[in-house]
């Protein structure tokens, strides 16, 4: 379960402070599928960032699993991140001159999972996207859509217990978008790991269990 | 993340970027390379000096001379007209017998042998035969020698024998080296009065030839003369100049036991007064000569490599810049800032090893040429003046690793630093 409690977020100092997050709350339970819908620079991306631990918020709490990663020490939310967070990003983000092998293998070396689990782990991900037959390519020469599989590989190989998607279908074209929708709604319902999707599309909010739409840095409404 | 993952995604970002890797890389080849062929060439050289002062000369063996003592200081200003100059007690002064028993008592000693100028009115075959002027001298050390013909005893002329020159043979009449052996030689040897002066008397020596030596390659001085044996030239000495002042020379050879510590012996006869010189003291003031030469050649594989490092820091630099979206990645999926540091410091520790390793074999390359500049510089065949040691080759190619990390660790400090969501953030 995630609990955020009166996280707020300011960025600049004084005059040119601008209030990016006001006050947030809200509870999520395991295994939901949540959208945060909102339009461009409603905050949607800085409140990831704050659940994720990728930012602090100078305010309130994220508690995760009954601890709040905010309290915890660089070290610790990096171990927290590697190990129980799984990312999937707009632009893909993946290595282009490794190999597909090599980028899913990522997060399974920053966790520091030892090499003879690695080749088991990352087979089974890729095999899950259907990207098994292309695992000895390099990354460039995959299409966009099979970049964005390739990325959802790599953020379920480590057996994350939550997912981030930052407008994960923004860059792809409907039919590939559908695709890869699928494939991260199937994941989430079949292992019950918390899907939060960060997205200023309606449609693909309204797929999902519990939508939260952000306004100017507020919640507007909870569905 | 464990560091054996690292090193691996360090090489692997390096040959993803190989161009840019191997131009860097080479720029501190460069240093390796002058680097272990200065050394190499320190090595070869001085192993070859070795090798030539002890063909040249008895490393058993010091030649001591009576302490040189200078002249008295001349007085400053004016030299007074009509004032009876003052007797100088400078000069040569001259070694006796009982100097020559002095040191014989020394410890390691094996033989002392007064260094005796003979002189020789002429040399011939005898009857029949013509007679020739040649120098002769006494073949007082065991300094190896090239023969052409015959053979030595220890490197030592038994008395009653002669080494000749091959070059005198044809004047003597021989037609080829061998002939010339066993046959005799008569040495005329004038007689000298107490003042110096020739008494009108003489004498003829007959010694037989027992060796022909010539001239070889690696030599450092070779004198074309007859040479006979230490009591051989006693004798002559004694009837030329009388006992009594036979009893002057100007030097003594000391030929010490195998197995004697030469340089303590060489610093006992000096602390007893005398001057000494032996074969060692050539061969340090060579040996130094070739470390000045090596370090200076060192020097500027130095300065190679210092001007790489600016190459590498700037390298880093701008592959920290292009990778900054991947940097973000990273930490975003938790990677610490630690191992971010030490990935761009394997990188440049890739590099460092990389160009080492290029120079090093670079060098050993260069160094089967040995055969090609034995024969342009003419010395003995089998000769090699290059020569790699590969201790110093591995501990050069870790001190560059080091140079490499250390000249990266701007560049991975800025790395580890990045914000992860200002890096991910895509124009």
């Amino acid at each position: 379960m995630i609990e955020v409690k009166n996280v707020t977020k300011t960025y600049g100092k004084k005059q040119n402070s601008f209030l990016a997050l006001d006050d947030i709350n809200f509870v999520i339970p395991d295994g939901a599928s949540v959208a945060i819908l909102g339009k461009s620079g409603s905050g949607k991306s800085t409140l990831m960032h704050a659940m994720s631990g990728l930012d602090r918020p100078e305010k309130g709490q994220v508690i995760v699993d009954g601890e709040d990663i905010l309290q915890l020490k660089t070290k610790q939310v990096d171990t927290f991140r590697a190990e129980k967070i799984g990312f999937i990003f707009q632009s893909f983000f993946v290595q282009a001159n490794e190999s597909v092998s090599d980028n899913v293998s990522l997060p399974l070396e920053i966790a520091g999972v030892p090499q003879r689990i690695r080749s088991k782990k990352i087979r089974a991900a890729l095999e899950s996207v259907d990207l098994i037959d292309k695992i000895g390519n390099k990354a460039k020469n995959l299409s966009g859509g099979q970049k964005q599989r390739l990325a959802v590989a790599r953020a379920i190989v480590n057996e994350p217990r939550i997912i981030f998607a930052d407008e994960p279908t923004g860059n792809l074209d409907s039919v590939t978008g559908q695709k890869v929708e699928d494939m991260l709604f199937g994941y989430n319902k079949e292992n019950g790991v918390t899907l939060i999707i960060v997205t200023h599309d309606p449609e693909l909010a309204a797929k999902c269990d519990i939508q939260i739409n952000i306004k100017d840095g507020k919640i507007d409404s909870i569905v | 993340m464990k560091a054996q993952d690292i090193i691996r995604r360090a090489g692997r970002n390096l040959s993803q970027a190989k161009v840019r890797t191997l131009l860097t890389s080479l720029a501190i080849a460069v240093g390796a390379f002058t680097i272990t062929l200065a050394l190499a060439a320190g090595t070869g050289g001085r192993a070859y000096t070795n090798a030539m002062v002890e063909q040249s000369g008895d490393s058993l063996s010091l030649n001591v001379y009576p302490k040189y003592e200078a002249q008295a200081e001349a007085a400053s200003g004016l030299e007074e007209y009509g004032v009876e100059k003052q007797e100088s007690t400078s000069g040569m002064k001259v070694l006796k017998q009982k100097d020559a028993t002095e040191l014989k008592a020394l410890e390691g000693v094996q033989t002392v042998s007064p260094m005796y100028s003979i002189d020789v009115t002429y040399v011939t075959r005898g009857e029949g035969f013509k007679k020739y002027i040649a120098p002769v001298t006494t073949k007082a050390d065991r300094t190896a020698m090239i023969l052409a013909a015959g053979s030595l005893n220890d490197n030592m002329v038994d008395r009653g024998g002669a080494i000749v020159p091959k070059s005198y043979l044809e004047s003597l009449g021989f037609t080829d080296p061998q002939a010339a052996i066993g046959q005799t030689i008569i040495l005329s040897i004038p007689r000298y009065d107490s003042a110096g002066l020739p008494t009108g008397e003489s004498k003829e020596l007959s010694l037989k030839i027992a060796a022909v030596d010539q001239k070889g390659d690696t030599a450092l001085y070779y004198q074309e003369m007859i040479r006979v044996s230490p009591e051989d030239s006693e004798a002559m000495a004694q009837y030329q100049r009388g006992p009594e002042k036979a009893d002057q020379f100007y030097g003594l050879v000391v030929l010490a036991k195998k197995g004697t510590d030469i340089k303590a012996l060489q610093e006992s006869i000096k602390a007893k007064g005398y001057d000494v010189y032996s074969l060692q003291d050539m061969r340090e003031a060579l040996l130094q000569m070739i470390n000045v030469a090596q370090w200076a050649l060192v020097a500027f594989g130095a300065l190679a490599i210092f001007t790489s490092i600016f190459g590498i820091i700037n390298t880093q630099y701008i592959s920290v810049l292009e990778r900054t979206q991947q940097i973000g990645l990273m930490k975003a999926l938790g990677m610490r800032s630690r191992d971010i540091g030490r990935l761009f410091r394997y990188e440049a520790a890739w590099v460092g090893f990389l160009g080492g390793l290029l120079g090093t074999i670079l060098a050993v390359l260069v160094t089967l040429a040995n055969p090609l500049i034995t024969s342009a510089l003419k010395l003995e065949e089998g000769t090699r003046l290059l020569i790699v040691d590969p201790l110093p080759s591995i501990l050069l190619i870790l001190l560059l690793m080091a140079i490499s990390v250390a000249s990266g660790y701007f560049p991975s400090r800025k790395a580890a630093k990045l914000d992860p969501i200002e890096a991910l953030r895509t124009e």
